[in-house]
């Protein structure tokens, strides 16, 4: 599994691609969307808007690296690397593994990275550290538990694409990422609330503020492993799947 | 060493491979032979527990194929499959953690296998940056690292130039004389006539036949008449045994190649047919196949 993980790691290091999408393209969308959404506001409503756009881009930009996911597997499908390391004595649970793990730490490094450009630059709060560390792995391993269902899942690169935009930016829409859930209509909010997206939003502005309830941040890392957990199963069911074409 | 027992694939309604047995004694390169689509690839797959459903028993060392035995195997791939983005120690390292070397162990054994592939000046070089015989050449060495038993290879000289060829059966020459089992699958009849000693001939997912490469060229290989000239009539030469169009030649299969030659001179100087090449030509495998099976490799 080491050794998997290691040429991983190697590769996505390399992959200027990732850092556009996981790091620049996040903290160019913050800083465009704070500056319109904050010009001409008092300094209360600057706050309050920046205490939202930060940990809303952040849990919005971490679901692209289902395309990278998506976009490692199907390579490694199509070119064969899949069946060759059939051959090997790996199990395959250790193949899954080695090359999950790096994408962990990478939409870590991420989270981490944001947080801290919103420290920096916009001095937002951060009152509860922990929290937001538990958070964090809790929606990493959400986010790429369900870009591995579905990089084992799709068929093609096109279509991982397409589900990603749609995961991702439609997710965002509905769970309160770009304006103020409260503000959404009603029967939006009820989508919402069924998204990932949604509680991790709100427990992320809670531990930013300082203002966490146990008993909720405990719903919401509840709901996140669910989530992330019943994609593992998926992921599970459809290796055989995926190993089948691959062969092929 | 490897015994491969009544095996059948079948690819939904496609029968891929049918009944097919073998057995490959130790310290030996194979030949499995036979055009695109006869199902070497997918018995190689078999062999090398890719493929894992199917009918019929494939044994390695007298027991069932296992993550133990796919300890002391080989398998390197038709395609070139290979991490491009790193370099070929890396590659190599990859390969050789997978089979469980570590520490010194790993370095040495990626110091061999790079001299060994002829590629110990480029080894940090990144893989993308390789000619195709270079590529062809690491993805060999990958299947080497663990330094198993038997090695596989599924049309290792694909569209590679003739210097690289050259030197990848110097190395399955070199692996040979180190005892190794080298299973070499082609439809290069000309690579096995070299470096196998032992041919299998499938066609359509049927074992046609096999045996060493001599017994088989004397049972079936019959001299063939290569003629060249415009207006030969096919229909005449086939009145003189079974006729295959290789480019723009004819080549005739014949038990009595010298009384055919005579026969299509005066045919040709009866009919002011123009000859440009008539010459016998030695057996080769490939004739053994056309007897066997009535069509050409490449076809």
């Amino acid at each position: 599994m080491n050794a998997i993980m290691k040429v991983e790691l190697k590769k996505h290091l390399q992959d200027k691609g990732l850092v556009f999408w996981m790091l620049i393209l996040p903290i160019l969308f913050t800083i465009l969307f704070i500056s319109i959404f904050t010009a001409g506001a008092d300094n209360a409503t600057k706050q309050e808007v920046i205490q939202s756009i930060v940990p809303g881009y952040v849990v919005m930009f971490v679901f692209f690296i289902m395309i990278s996911m998506v976009q490692i597997f199907i390579k490694d499908r199509d070119k064969g690397m899949t069946a060759r390391l059939a051959s090997t004595p790996i199990k395959s649970y250790y193949y899954l593994l080695g090359k999950w793990l790096p994408f962990m730490y990478i939409v870590l490094i991420q989270i981490v990275v944001l947080f801290l450009f919103g420290k920096l630059v916009y001095d937002v709060s951060l009152e509860e550290p922990l929290v937001l560390l538990m958070l964090s792995l809790f929606i990493t391993f959400t986010v790429t538990a369900i870009g591995l269902a579905m990089a084992l899942t799709v068929h093609t690169e096109n279509m991982g694409i397409a589900f990603t935009q749609i995961i991702a930016l439609g997710g965002a829409m509905l769970s309160g990422l770009w304006i103020p859930f409260d503000m959404m209509p009603s029967f939006m909010q009820t989508i919402g609330r069924f998204l990932p997206q949604y509680w991790a939003h709100q427990s992320f502005q809670d531990a930013m503020a300082g203002t966490t309830q146990v008993s909720e941040l405990f719903q919401t890392l509840g709901i996140l492993f669910a989530i992330g957990l019943a994609a593992f199963i998926i992921a599970i069911i459809r290796y055989p799947y995926f190993l089948k074409r691959a062969v092929k | 060493m490897l015994t491969i027992h009544h095996v059948t694939k079948h690819y939904g309604k496609t029968k891929a491979l049918k009944d097919v047995s073998i057995t490959i004694p130790k310290g030996i390169c194979y030949g499995l032979v036979g055009p695109n689509g006869a199902g070497k690839s997918t018995l190689i797959k078999m062999i090398t527990s890719i493929i894992r459903d199917y009918t019929g028993d494939i044994t390695f060392n007298e027991k069932k194929l296992s993550d133990k035995s796919k300890q002391k195997l080989g398998y390197v791939p038709q395609d070139i499959i290979l991490e491009e983005d790193i370099s070929a120690i890396s590659n190599l390292q990859l390969f050789g953690n997978l089979y469980g070397l570590k520490g010194s162990q790993l370095k040495e054994r990626i110091n061999e296998v790079l001299t060994l592939i002829g590629l110990q000046d480029r080894g940090k070089d990144k893989v993308f940056t390789f000619s195709g015989g270079m590529k062809r050449r690491l993805n060999i060495g990958c299947a080497l690292m663990h330094n198993p038993e038997l090695i596989i290879m599924d049309e290792p000289t694909v569209g590679i130039d003739p210097q690289s060829r050259n030197y990848i059966f110097q190395m399955i020459e070199e692996l040979k004389k180190a005892g190794k089992t080298v299973v070499y699958a082609s439809h290069y009849m000309e690579e096995v006539e070299r470096l196998c000693d032992y041919v299998a001939f499938l066609d359509r997912g049927e074992m046609v036949e096999n045996g060493t490469t001599s017994e088989l060229l004397q049972q079936y290989a019959v001299s063939s008449i290569c003629v060249k000239g415009s207006n030969i009539s096919v229909e005449e030469l086939k009145s003189y045994g079974m006729v295959s169009l290789e480019k723009d030649v004819f080549l005739l299969y014949t038990e009595e190649p010298l009384q055919a030659m005579e026969q299509i001179i005066s045919y040709c100087r009866q009919n002011s047919i123009e000859v440009e090449r008539l010459e016998l030509v030695r057996p080769r495998l490939e004739d053994v196949f056309f007897r066997l099976t009535g069509s050409n490799l490449r076809d």
